[in-house]
């Protein structure tokens, strides 16, 4: 098998050959490999610019493309090695947001371990140049709306209405926005965790407790549940925190 | 001994109120029989974890500025958390704002419009482990400790982010003793071993427990059940962080459901072992909270 550099053969342009013979000539194997020629003319400076202005972005230019970050990364070494740290970068500065976009998805993956960043040599804060990169797309409409974002914006949005977040809530309440039918008890609505469509590991997890752990902690939790935990003397501070994250506009795309 | 200082503001986070009250209590328990205080951070909000910044930049500065500002109403230039989201969203946001004076005023601004101070000095963040180890240390576990923790041994998990980056955490490598990252813009004298942490395995040593060979997987993501499936050697998992712990139980079910064998292995928090050690029983560090049980691998020991 052929080792093709990535982005001058497109895997999808290759046409494999188990067995053909041609004027006695065994030819087989891997064809179409010719290197087209490249005029890059669909190009977005601005993209690299608006992330340079951006606090989180401004790093992005001391990137030599060592790879360090890529050598380090749990998603692509465990997952798919088409999520690529550094070549996200490479893309970026360039503003070729077509390519981009065809890795659009994976390119949310990235599970926020710094490992990237506290290892580059160069001192770019990898994670959050990322971050900065996957932002400016949803803003241009190159992804859509992405799973992780979905829970970021589902946990964000309790924090910014009670000002703290109560764990029951998010659990069931993001399983309910996944599709699984929640059992509520009529009068507060409030979900039953060991029963209704949960996955079943969930419900035996949720079960387990009532064996054998300590009762007031038990009560505690429901409680939350029951009483969502709030910061006092936060409306004023929501105001601000919400026209913020609405100036913003990551959370709206 | 003793940068930090024996009375700091303690900002639990939303966890430890609820799903993770045992870590709390036994926190509190610790820090009170090794003479040190916490003095709650009253009224605080959210940091924004590990998801609110992936949609909102200024939002989660703003949020964890507003923390801050508490703090400092309360007098405090030091803040300290004991979960690894929370430290690390406080240090990003000290980072920032810091090293960007433009993120401090336009924040410093927001913060008056919403009611809340604008911040005079900044306050650094240390987690809880951290602050353990600089203004108590292993000398005085050891001689504090009433039960040793004797034949039980344990994986120290760290997770991800207590050690990482070291622009926010500020660690640096030295756990041979020697001083290996003297260019690093952001070290802090105090702060753990970067690659190689080595503080909670040194209290908990102090405090009679055997660590095993973890590394690796001491600092790897717990976002799989790769950091569980292949790990049999030790009887217990400690943890200093309530996402992890809760990943590691959630997924230590999830995979005895599937038949993995030798998984079953309990988590529990490195102050509940570090209180029982001082003389606290099972309840009072709250054992019975965790949901894998601790306690038959405890009994065995004769430490519950």
């Amino acid at each position: 098998m052929a080792i093709h550099e990535r982005g001058l053969v497109e895997q999808e342009r290759i046409i494999k050959k188990d067995r053909i013979v041609i004027d006695g000539v065994d030819a087989s194997g891997d064809w179409n490999l010719i290197i087209l020629p490249r005029v890059i003319n669909d190009y977005d400076l601005n993209f690299a610019k608006d992330i340079i202005n951006h606090p989180q972005g401004k790093t992005i230019n001391q990137c030599y493309q060592c790879a360090y970050c890529t050598a380090s990364c749990p998603v692509h070494n465990y997952w798919d090695e088409k999520y690529n740290p550094r070549h996200f970068i490479y893309l970026a500065r360039l503003g070729m947001l077509d390519e981009l976009q065809k890795r659009a998805d994976v390119i949310w993956r990235c599970v926020s371990c710094h490992k990237c960043t506290h290892r580059c040599p160069k001192g770019v804060l990898v994670e959050e140049v990322l971050k900065v990169i996957v932002n400016q797309m949803s803003k241009r409409g190159l992804i859509e709306e992405y799973p992780s974002k979905k829970f970021d914006k589902f946990f964000t949005e309790s924090v910014i209405e009670y000002g703290r977040i109560e764990d029951g809530e998010l659990l069931f309440g993001w399983m309910e926005k996944q599709g699984y039918s929640v059992m509520k008890d009529p009068i507060l609505k409030k979900p039953i965790p060991f029963a209704g469509g949960l996955p079943d590991w969930l419900k035996s997890l949720a079960i387990k407790p009532l064996k054998g752990m300590n009762i007031d902690f038990l009560i505690l939790n429901a409680k939350h549940m029951l009483i969502h935990p709030r910061t006092q003397n936060w409306n004023r501070f929501k105001q601000v925190l919400e026209r913020v994250i609405r100036e913003e506009g990551i959370m709206t795309h | 001994m003793g940068v930090i200082g024996k009375n700091v503001a303690y900002y639990p986070g939303c966890s430890l109120e609820g799903a993770a009250r045992a870590y709390d209590v036994s926190l509190r328990l610790v820090a009170k029989d090794l003479g040190l205080e916490l003095d709650y951070l009253k009224d605080y909000n959210c940091c924004g974890a590990m998801e609110s910044k992936n949609v909102t930049f200024w939002g989660t500065i703003l949020m964890n500025a507003r923390n801050m500002s508490l703090a400092r109403k309360q007098g405090y230039e030091v803040i300290v958390a004991p979960c690894n989201g929370c430290s690390f969203s406080l240090q990003r946001a000290w980072y920032f704002l810091t090293t960007d004076n433009s993120v401090l005023t336009k924040t410093n601004a927001l913060l008056r419009e919403g009611g809340v101070d604008p911040l005079d000095v900044i306050p650094e963040t240390y987690h809880a482990l951290e602050w353990l180890y600089e203004e108590a240390g292993p000398e005085k576990i050891k001689e504090k400790t009433k039960k040793p923790l004797k034949g039980l041994k344990v994986a120290n998990y760290y997770g991800c982010l207590y050690t990482r980056p070291h622009f926010y955490a500020r660690t640096y490598s030295h756990a041979g003793g020697q001083d290996l990252d003297k260019d690093r813009p952001m070290r802090r004298a105090t702060a753990d071993d970067d690659e190689h942490p080595f503080f909670q395995n040194k209290l908990l040593e102090a405090a009679g427990a055997t660590s095993v060979d973890f590394e690796p997987m001491h600092t790897q993501c717990c976002g799989g059940p790769h950091s569980l499936s292949d790990e049999s050697v030790s009887e217990k998992f400690v943890t200093e962080c309530p996402l992890c712990h809760a990943s590691l139980e959630m997924y230590r079910h999830r995979l005895m459901l599937k038949g993995v064998p030798d998984v079953d292995v309990p988590a529990v928090y490195f102050t509940q072992l570090l209180g029982l050690a001082l003389g606290r029983s099972a309840s009072e560090v709250k054992l019975k909270d965790n949901l894998s049980d601790p306690l038959p691998v405890l009994k065995r020991y004769g430490l519950a």
